[in-house]
Parts: structure tokens; C-alpha cells; sequence
């Protein structure tokens, strides 16, 4: 069909639209005008992507001086692969409706196998790639480095962007980085020698280059052809490289040297804290190395790399780290900590010396995104409370805006189910984690659910841990024996392939018409990035809250840099991060109109209006005072209700003029008002 | 109350097998085996001449002498009983005073950074002793080139030949440079003050509110102890009064502990919720200015022009212009166009 958008022609590849999506690609036409940033929130399984998708190509069609490009940015494989079968769609339909065949190029970039780079960029009009593409610094260099100006960057499932680009800039050191390094080093070292007595002239030119300054850099960031590397700061570009690390002999001895320094600082007993400044103050004490060259040290390493003219740079993985983490080190008195531990809480007797360089501030990755790009969407089903994500990247949106699920039938049913039949209350914290009573009402719930949920059930656990310690009680209380019965159980593991097994046998299993229990975690593989369309989750039952482990010592890092830097409170934001990943595991089970599903949390703490205030707004407004502080039995009342009415036949006629609109439906005035209530601004 | 802990592995196991599913082969251990790699790379370690290693011993305590060879504390102390002797390996005379601590695991460099301390002593020179980048960046190169050279045995002679002479040439800056920091380290310092002056601050502030918190706490039982004393309400009732009171304080207290500055600002300064109208710039569509020559309605008759006022002879009746006059752009010209200006205006009467 065709829209018309506040006077843009959008073409849309389908014959009926939800109501959602029309406000979705009315607040998207507003941010693209005042070409600013956004953040938009709308529950997955209602077509974000391809509003997206075709509002955005509509605008380039409609204003191509304006927006040359757009780049899209997703999570994972399938992801992408997604996105890639929405835009064919959307192309194909191009083609029908205009009769032209047409010019635009669409590119998709998906792992290193088929990496290509960039002659390609430059021209497509459409990118689809994953994040790390754009704010892994290492990455972002080799492949996105001449996007232009005037593109449109989306970033799709956002919710966890502030890790994504907190990971990014992180370093870790271990005694085995460090080693590897070191033969590195003694590589480069026989490499430069070599090259001295066949080819001086090589060694020689770089040299010259280098006293000269990296003037090229300088002019293609003065002109803004690249996007800023913030690994590469801007005072480094406007000198040249110090004399210390000029010589190719002069730079291995450096590295020699911090190198040495990093090994006797991993030799530590206990746990140091400190922060860089500290750092580059001790070291310059112990080695005699200043703050300098250490900023040029990245630059100078891919320098010579390019100069010895080695092709497999793979092999030189651990010296690159080393040389990024010395000028990040050196560069960023701020946002950044540096914490040696000499084993892992776990094995106080196993010595294994870790350090952390870790990043705080997840604005510093993803600033030059911010900076260089005309406008920057963030999206995803999962976005709530809305106003923290530019607090804590820092940048300020045009447009903000939680759009809603129209519903012809409430096919989603959120209880809280806060205390077990024998009225003992229900939670994962930490106190109770052992406590038998509570373990034995959680396997109860599991139980009595696996009696009256058709097909599958997912549950999930806070931690790898816990989960392991409950199913160990619960096939010591004879529970499991119980609930196979009625259903198979399936569990998630840390192994990858362990996991992928279970998950392919647990679909199987629902497709035989009986149904499975799937056993997962929270953050782990099945919570991210796997749907449970239909029949594959019928119900998700969230055991406990989901915190992330809060001993460690980086994360307390981060909450004290939050709290002094951007006025964020330590416990605001371990239960915003607990709830987002209980609404991205819950939200697994929904993924359209037509499917239904039972979400349950089963925590007493959910009832709670900070815990409940921060879901996302589409599951938000089906909890109801009924619904709160359940028991099982209750709960269970419920479910049955609730699944009997799903269990009737459900046809497009039903959903049609209310969740699902032709286009005259559309154009109805009435129908105009009700859009525009949909968005609900903050 | 403590879950007997089964072996979970197996619980998989089982489960799985419960599901007829055969387990996927366990793919190596490496993360268990990795610490033990750390170790064994450590424990190598060991002196040279009586080959005790740090497994063996975990006291050993390696030295390490100006020539960069190793030798562990005990061979030193038998070795230069008298306080000098010959580098077991290299032969170079050393005294047992220059013996220092083995810091790092590659012994040259601890012999390199104890040289390249020396020689930065001597090449003490900053940026700001150079009229240019350029030239400090060479003078840089040098430094490292001595270090280089004295390190690694080339040319050692000559090397020191040149010291001597730089640090002879050279006294008076050497000496004014050397409680001089360099302008990097100096911001290092600032940075670091800073930091220790933020986390004073904080330190105190915490001290403060406890401080705080405390003395209300010691008020609200004075006044209970007060009004025992002196109110004529039976205790039990003053008592539970006196709960209610504290139980306040607590909550308060708590809440304060909470209530981190509320902000309303972005970190870049920007006010939050700060609306921004999506509405376009109203564009103030006015006609464009149009030139018209000047009209002006003098009440005489026509002046004569400026040029032609030569030619009909006006100009004989002012004062020719001297030379200094025409200096400044003045021609007589000009005074008997507004002369005659004057003289013409107003001269017909007003109609009607």
C-alpha cells in the first residue's frame, strides 16, 4: 500500500498496516526532519523493522540530498539476516508499483568470511551490519571509517547498546595476552631485522614519513572525510610521532619495556584499584616511559605493521590490544579504571592474574556516532525507562517516544506471582537462595503450569548457578520426576553447543504436540537473541530478578562513576539493568498479534512499583491490581482462564479496523485521532 | 538450611539422557588448564650459577648487576664476600653494591631502565628548550639511541665519549632542568590532585552526614529522657511516642541516603525534557526593497547642478580653494552648491 506520511510518499510492502506502525513512522519522519536523534520504543513482533525500513528508504527517494545513506545496525546473524529478507520484500515491491527497475544498492555485512570492504560501502544506500562495525574501534577503522555525513544510523535491539560499547573499549590482560604478546615482539624484532639487511629502503621511508607527522590523518579528519576513532585522539593527528618510538628498533624496545611493566604488575597478591593517571605516573617511575609516545603507541604499531608489510595481522591480535590499551590508558584520564586481580573470586587458590581495563562511560565508544551522523535511531522492544539511555550515552534526542501494541484481544497476560500456596513469599534474593521453601514453591509453580500450559514453556533463572542449585533440589524433592509427566525438560549451559542441541531437541519436542520445559538464564544465549514464536512458548516464567552479579569489582567501578558522573543512583540503575533483561526475557514470547503468551514473574519484588514503573510500557498496561502479589493457585485460575479464551479460533476479520488497518481504515479521520495517542512521548 | 549439592554435571547428564538426547563430545579444558601454563612460566625462573628456581624455592630472591646477568641473593652474597668481583657470565667487574632487585622477568631490562635513568639525567632537556617539535623530537632519537647502544654493548666508548661532552657543554641547563618537571608529568600531577581532593571531599561528606545523623539521634533521646523527667503522661505512652519519633529519623535518614542530587541536566549541559518543536522556522515573507531616487520638493526654482556650476560663473563669487583646503576633499564647489541650495528653497509661497 501506499502512505502518506505528513506529504511523504512511503511505499509499504503490505496490504494491511498496524496502527503502530503509522505513529512509528510519523515520529521517525519528525526526527529525520530535524535531523536529530531519537529514541523509540515499540514492543518486537509489530513490524518495527519494516517501518524503518521503508519510511527511511521513502525519505531518501523523497529528499536524496538530504540522506545519502542508511545504515542499519542489529545484534546477531539472524538478526541481520532478517532485516536483509524485509528489505528484498520491500525492493521487490518497488519494483511492482513504480515499474522501475531500481538503482539501489543494499549491502549486508555479516561475519569475517564474507567481509567486504569498502568501494562498496561508499556507493550502497543501504548497510546492514552489526554494531560493532560502527563502535569497536578496531573494527569501525577498517570498515565504516568513510560512511558520509548524511547518513541515517539505526541501531535495532538497542537495549543493551551501553555494554555493546563498554566492551568495546575494554581491555583485559591476562599472563597469556601477555606472553603471546611477547612473541609478537620477538617477531616484529627478527621481522625489522630482516627487512634491515634486504630491504633498508622500506624502514627508511617510514621513518621519513613519520618525522613528517601523520599529516594524511590529520587532513582526512580536518575535512571530515572519516569518523573519528576515539582510540586515535585529535591531539596526536596534529603532531608527530615523538622521537622515543621513531626508530622501528627504538619502538620494539618500548614495547619491550611496557610490556615487562604489565608482567610484573600482574604479579600482584592482592587486588589493586587504580585509576589511569595513577597508572602512567607509576610507570613512568618504574620504566621511564612517558605519557607521549604511550598516546602514539597504537598509531605506531599499525605503522610499522603496514610497513614489514606482515598479511596476517590475526597473528598480531595480542601486540594490537597491548599498543590500543597503552594509548587508551593514556589518552582518558577519565571514565576508565584499571583493576589487577590476581585470581578469580571463584578460585582464590588458582593464581591467575587478570587486568581489567575497564571502561565506564559507554558515551566515549559511541560519541563520534553521535557527532559525525546526521541522525541516530535507537530502537528496540525494550527501552524502558526511556530518559536513561541518553543519559548514559550522553547525547541529546529530538525525539523520545514508547509506542504501545494494539490489541484486537489481550493475548499477553503478566502476573506477579509473589507467594507459593503455603503463603511463603517468593523471591531470588539472596538471603533466601537456599531456602527450601521457597525452592519448592518455585518447582510447584513450574509443576503446575506444566499441567496446564499446551506446547512450550521457557523459564528462566537469574544465574547459571542458581538454576543449577534449584534443579539439583528439585530432583532431590522428586519435583522434576513429577513434571516429566507432563512435559520434557530441556537446559541451557554455558557450552554453546550444549545449548544449541538442547534448543533444536526442545523445539522438536513442541512440534510433537505434547510440548517441552526449556531450563534457561537470564543474559545468557536464549534470552538475547532466540524467539519463541507460537507454539514454542506458551508461557515464560521468570524465576527471581535478575541482578547482575554485584560483587564484582568493575561493576562497582562503573555504579560509583555513574552515580558521581551522571547523577544516576547505584540502585536505579542495577534495577533498571535487572528489569530490562526480565522484559527482553519475557518479551520472548510474543512476537506478533496473533500470538499469545503467559508471562510470569514470580518474584515478590516484581510488585513493587520501582521494579514494575521501569517495564516497558506494552506489558505495563496488562498488569492490573489483579494480577499482583499472586499465589500459585491464583496464578494458576488465571492462566487457565486466560488460555481458554486464547485457545478460541482467531481470524484476520477479527483483528481487521481495530490492531490491523487497510488503507481507507487508515485514512479514517477517527481512526487519525486514535494514532495519534498511540506514541506516548516522555 | 543448606541444598545438598549433588553433582550438577551429571544432573545434566541425566536429564538430557531422560530426553534420549547423546551429549555433544566435551571440548578441552583450556580454562582449567591455563592457570597452572601461568605458573610453570613463572616458576622457570631461577639463578644461573646454583639453578634454583622459584618452584623450588618461593623465597628465591633474584638480583640482577649494571652488565643485566642474574644471580639469585644467596650466590651474591657468597660470591662478593669482599664487595667486588667478576659477572659470572660476562666477566665484567662489578661491586656488590650495584646489585638491585630483578623487577621484571627479562633481566636487560632492568640493566636497560637503570641506564636509560642514568643517561635521562644528563639529557635533561625539555620541550620548551627547543625552538622547535621538530628539533626535540631528534633530540629524543639521540637519547634513545644512547640508551640503545649502552643497552645492547654497541660502541660503548664513544657513546660515553659523547656523554661527557653533552654534559659538559651542557652544565647549566642540566642543572636548571633537573627539579623541573616535564609539562606531561606536571598535568599528571594536577590530574592526580585532583582526584585525591574529589575523594576527600567525599570522604568528608560521608563523615559529615554520620556525624549529623548521629547527633540527631542522641537530641531525640535526650528529649525522651526530658519529657520522663518533666511531662506528666504515663511513660508508656511518652515510650511509644519516642519509637514513632525514631523510627521517623530512620526513615529520613535512610531517604536522605538515597536522594542523590536530583538533576535536570544532561552531562553536556543540556536541560532535560527540554521540548523541541519539530515545527519549521515561519519564513517572514516581506516584498523585496526597491530602489526609488530621492524626490525632493524644494519650493523654488531648479537649482543648477553641481558640475555646471562653473560654467554659468557661480563660482567667481566664492572664495577659491587654497591648497590646504583641498586636502581634506573640499572644493569650493561644494559650499556654493549649498549656498545656492539655500538660497533657492522656500522661495515660491505655499499653494492653497
Amino acid at each position: 500500500m501506499k502512505l502518506n506520511i505528513e506529504g511523504l510518499l512511503v511505499y509499504f510492502p503490505y496490504d494491511y498496516i498496524y496502527p503502530e506502525q503509522y505513529s512509528y513512522m510519523l515520529e521517525l519522519k519528525r526526527t529525520l526532519d530535524a535531523k536529530g536523534h531519537g529514541v523509540l520504543e515499540m514492543p518486537s513482533g509489530t513490524g518495527k523493522t519494516i517501518s524503518l525500513l521503508s519510511l527511511i528508504v521513502a525519505y531518501q527517494r523523497a529528499f536524496p540530498l538530504e540522506v545519502t545513506k542508511l545504515i542499519y545496525c542489529s545484534r546477531t546473524v539472524p538478526e541481520i539476516e532478517k532485516v536483509v529478507e524485509e528489505l528484498r520484500k520491500l525492493m521487490e515491491f518497488y519494483t511492482k508499483e513504480t515499474g522501475e527497475s531500481n538503482n539501489f544498492l543494499a549491502l549486508a555485512l555479516s561475519s569475517r568470511k564474507n567481509l567486504c570492504i569498502h568501494p562498496e560501502i561508499l556507493h550502497a544506500n543501504i548497510v546492514v551490519y552489526s554494531y560493532h562495525y560502527l563502535l569497536d574501534p578496531k573494527i569501525a577503522d577498517l570498515v565504516s571509517k568513510e560512511l558520509a555525513k548524511k547518513s541515517v544510523v539505526v541501531f535495532d535491539e538497542a537495549h543493551n547498546i551501553d555494554n555493546v560499547c563498554i566492551d568495546s573499549m575494554s581491555v583485559n590482560i591476562t599472563r597469556r595476552t601477555l606472553d603471546r604478546c611477547q612473541t609478537n615482539v620477538d617477531t616484529l624484532q627478527n621481522t625489522i631485522h630482516k627487512i634491515k639487511e634486504t630491504d633498508a629502503a622500506k624502514l627508511r621511508e617510514e621513518y621519513r614519513r613519520l618525522v613528517e607527522g601523520l599529516k594524511e590523518a590529520n587532513v582526512a579528519r580536518e575535512t571530515d572525510i572519516y569518523l573519528a576513532n576515539p582510540v586515535l585522539p585529535d591531539e596526536i593527528l596534529q603532531e608527530a610521532v615523538p622521537g622515543s618510538i621513531r626508530t622501528a628498533e627504538h619502538f620494539v624496545g618500548f614495547m619491550r619495556r611496557f610490556l615487562e611493566y604489565l608482567k610484573s604488575r600482574l604479579r600482584v597478591q592482592h587486588v589493586v584499584q587504580e585509576s589511569a593517571p595513577q597508572f602512567l605516573k607509576d610507570i613512568f617511575e618504574k620504566v621511564c616511559i612517558d605519557r607521549k609516545p604511550l598516546r602514539f603507541c597504537a598509531e605506531r604499531l599499525q605503522s610499522l605493521l603496514r610497513t614489514l608489510e606482515i598479511a596476517d595481522i590475526a597473528d598480531f591480535s595480542a601486540v594490537t590490544l597491548i599498543s590500543n590499551f597503552a594509548t587508551l590508558v593514556s589518552t582518558y584520564s577519565q571514565g576508565f579504571t584499571i583493576i589487577i586481580e590476581p585470581f578469580e573470586d571463584r578460585t582464590p587458590t588458582i593464581a591467575n592474574p587478570v587486568l581489567h581495563f575497564s571502561c565506564m562511560d559507554p558515551s566515549i565508544a559511541i560519541k563520534p556516532v553521535f557527532q559525525r551522523f546526521q541522525s541516530v535511531v535507537i530502537t528496540s522492544g525494550t527501552l524502558s525507562p526511556l530518559d536513561i539511555y541518553p543519559r548514559i550515552l550522553d547525547f541529546r534526542p529530538v525525539t523520545m517516544a514508547s509506542f504501545t501494541m494494539t490489541l484486537a484481544r489481550t493475548c499477553l497476560c503478566p502476573l506477579i506471582v509473589g507467594r507459593g500456596n503455603d503463603q511463603v513469599a517468593l523471591s531470588s534474593k539472596f538471603e533466601t537462595r537456599e531456602d527450601f521453601a521457597v525452592i519448592r514453591n518455585y518447582g510447584n509453580l513450574l509443576l503446575e503450569m506444566s499441567a496446564i500450559v499446551p506446547d512450550g514453556i521457557v523459564a528462566f533463572f537469574t544465574s547459571y548457578v542458581y538454576m543449577e542449585n534449584i534443579v539439583a533440589s528439585w530432583y532431590e524433592q522428586g519435583i522434576l520426576e513429577n513434571i516429566q509427566r507432563n512435559k520434557l525438560i530441556f537446559i541451557e549451559t554455558q557450552d554453546a553447543a550444549e545449548t544449541s542441541m538442547a534448543l533444536e531437541k526442545y523445539q522438536e519436542a513442541c512440534e510433537n504436540g505434547r510440548g517441552a520445559i526449556l531450563l534457561s538464564v537470564a543474559r545468557g544465549k536464549v534470552s538475547e537473541g532466540i524467539d519463541f514464536v507460537h507454539h514454542y512458548g506458551r508461557a515464560v516464567i521468570m524465576f527471581g530478578v535478575p541482578y547482575v552479579y554485584t560483587q564484582s569489582r568493575i561493576l562497582k567501578a562503573r555504579l560509583e562513576y555513574l552515580r558521581d558522573q551522571f547523577q544516576i543512583r547505584e540502585n536505579d540503575f542495577l534495577t533498571f539493568d535487572a528489569m530490562r533483561h526480565a522484559a527482553q526475557c519475557v518479551g520472548r514470547a510474543i512476537r506478533g498479534k496473533t500470538d499469545y503468551g503467559l508471562m510470569i514473574f514470580a518474584d515478590k519484588r516484581y510488585a513493587r512499583a520501582d521494579k514494575r514503573g521501569k517495564l516497558p510500557r506494552w506489558i505495563q498496561e496488562h498488569i492490573n491490581d489483579g494480577s499482583l502479589n499472586l499465589t500459585v493457585d491464583e496464578a494458576v485460575q488465571l492462566s487457565k482462564h486466560f488460555l481458554r479464551q486464547m485457545a478460541q479460533p482467531f481470524r484476520q476479520e477479527d483483528q481487521l479496523g481495530l490492531s490491523l488497518l487497510t488503507l481507507e481504515q487508515l485514512e479514517s479521520e477517527e481512526m487519525l485521532q486514535k494514532i495519534t495517542q498511540i506514541a506516548h512521548q516522555t | 538450611m543448606k541444598v545438598i549439592k549433588f553433582q550438577h554435571r551429571s544432573c545434566f547428564k541425566w536429564l538430557l539422557r531422560g530426553c534420549s538426547l547423546p551429549l555433544p563430545p566435551k571440548t578441552g579444558s583450556e580454562y582449567y588448564t591455563r592457570p597452572n601454563v601461568v605458573q610453570t612460566e613463572m616458576d622457570e625462573q631461577g639463578c644461573p650459577r646454583c639453578k634454583t628456581t622459584k618452584y623450588r624455592n618461593p623465597s628465591l630472591k633474584l638480583m640482577v648487576n649494571v652488565c643485566g646477568h642474574t644471580l639469585c641473593e644467596n650466590c651474591v652474597e657468597m660470591l662478593f664476600v669482599r664487595g667486588s668481583s667478576n659477572c659470572v657470565q660476562c666477566d665484567t667487574p662489578l661491586r656488590k653494591s650495584n646489585f638491585r632487585v630483578q623487577l621484571f622477568e627479562d633481566p636487560t631490562v632492568d640493566k636497560e631502565v637503570e641506564i636509560r635513568k642514568k643517561v635521562l639525567k644528563i639529557y635533561n632537556k625539555r620541550d620548551f628548550d627547543f625552538p622547535s617539535l621538530r628539533e626535540y623530537n631528534d633530540y629524543l632519537e639521540q637519547v634513545e639511541d644512547i640508551v640503545y647502544n649502552l643497552t645492547n654493548n654497541v660502541d660503548v666508548e664513544n657513546t660515553k665519549l659523547r656523554m661527557e661532552q653533552y654534559q659538559r657543554e651542557n652544565r647549566d641547563v642540566i642543572q636548571r632542568n633537573k627539579a623541573k618537571l616535564t609539562r606531561e608529568q606536571e598535568e599528571l600531577e594536577e590530574l592526580l590532585l585532583q582526584e585525591q581532593q574529589s575523594n576527600e571531599q567525599r570522604r568528608l561528606e560521608v563523615l559529615q552526614e554520620e556525624q549529623r545523623q548521629l547527633q540527631a539521634k542522641r537530641k531525640n533521646k535526650q528529649a525522651l529522657l526530658d519529657e520522663l523527667e518533666q511531662s506528666q503522661l504515663p511513660a508508656t505512652l511518652l515510650l511509644a511516642q519516642h519509637k514513632v519519633r525514631a523510627a521517623q529519623l530512620e526513615t529520613q535518614i535512610e531517604q536522605q541516603k538515597q536522594a542523590v542530587k536530583p538533576t535536570s541536566l544532561f552531562s553536556t549541559g543540556i536541560h532535560m525534557r527540554q521540548t523541541v518543536s519539530l515545527q519549521p522556522v515561519t519564513k517572514i515573507e516581506d516584498v523585496l526593497y526597491h530602489y526609488r531616487p530621492l524626490q525632493v520638493e524644494t519650493y523654488g526654482p531648479p537649482v543648477p547642478e553641481l558640475e555646471q556650476l562653473g560654467r554659468l560663473g557661480y563660482l567667481n563669487h566664492v572664495r577659491a580653494a587654497v591648497t590646504q583646503d583641498t586636502a581634506g576633499g573640499y572644493t569650493s564647489g561644494l559650499a556654493c552648491y549649498r549656498a545656492i541650495q539655500d538660497a533657492f528653497s522656500g522661495l515660491f509661497p505655499l499653494r492653497g
